[in-house]
């Protein structure tokens, strides 16, 4: 009775591990644009208003890199959170 | 016990109870057995069996345990992980809208600043020639990129 009860204690079952398959979450395709190049003054230009239209034109290229980059940070944060969520 | 992934939940139990029962009650009968003449002579070979069965009912229970816990915790990661592809999923719309709606905003601002720019060029135009080499300077610096190159990623550097 002894051994048998001996026996039992060191009778385990084997565990059995399924893996639960995760998805890397996709990046909007608008974040995925990489900035242009910015725009040259043309050769010959002596008006102020052209080169100011090109200024101008740049720094609209340079908002749109600012918001593309802030966007990926926050895009960053905000999916880091939500993989750090499920444990 | 990948064996036990291919029935279903209510067979097992009712295998491994089946077992665990049937060797108990076979110990039981195999002690009681003695007193009664002629057929104790089977007493030994009943006891062995019964706790072979009974031992392997046992065992099959841990085995059936494990895998019930092992079962609740994938549908428990599997629900977590579909609610956070849904946050995700979110997480991506509002970015969307939030990149589409601030580009909207700095291309209409240029819009407006060219028109600006079209509306008082007589005046500026006037009074100022700007001259090539603040044109060519300006380029440059539009031109100018970094001189810092980075070799490719190794094979190791990617692991």
């Amino acid at each position: 009775m002894k051994r048998l009860l001996i026996l039992l204690l060191l009778l385990a079952g084997c565990s059995t591990t399924v893996p639960v398959k995760r998805t890397f979450p996709e990046v909007p395709k608008e974040l995925l644009t990489r900035c242009p190049e910015l725009k040259e003054v043309p050769e010959g230009t002596e008006k102020l208003s052209e080169l100011l239209s090109v200024v101008a034109d740049n720094y609209g290229q340079y908002k749109e890199c600012q918001i593309s980059v802030e966007l990926w940070n926050e895009w960053y944060q905000e999916q880091k959170k939500v993989f750090d969520s499920v444990k | 016990m990948w064996l036990l992934h291919l029935l279903p939940t209510s067979l097992i139990l009712w295998i491994v109870n089946i077992a665990m029962i049937a060797g108990l009650a076979g110990i039981l009968i195999s002690y009681f057995i003695r007193f009664i003449p002629f057929i104790n002579i089977y007493r030994t070979p009943i006891q062995i069996i019964s706790i072979i069965v009974f031992c392997s009912g046992i065992y099959w229970y841990g085995g059936y345990s494990t895998e019930m816990i092992w079962r609740d915790e994938v549908a428990k990661l599997e629900e977590q992980v579909k609610e956070s592809e849904a946050k995700s999923k979110k997480v991506n719309t509002v970015i969307k809208k939030v990149y589409l709606d601030r580009v909207k905003v700095v291309k209409q601002d240029v819009v407006v600043i060219q028109e600006k720019i079209r509306e008082v060029s007589n005046t500026i135009d006037r009074d100022c020639k700007v001259s090539p080499e603040a044109v060519n300077l300006l380029n440059q610096a539009a031109r100018r990129k970094p001189v810092v190159e980075v070799e490719p990623l190794k094979k190791d550097d990617k692991q």
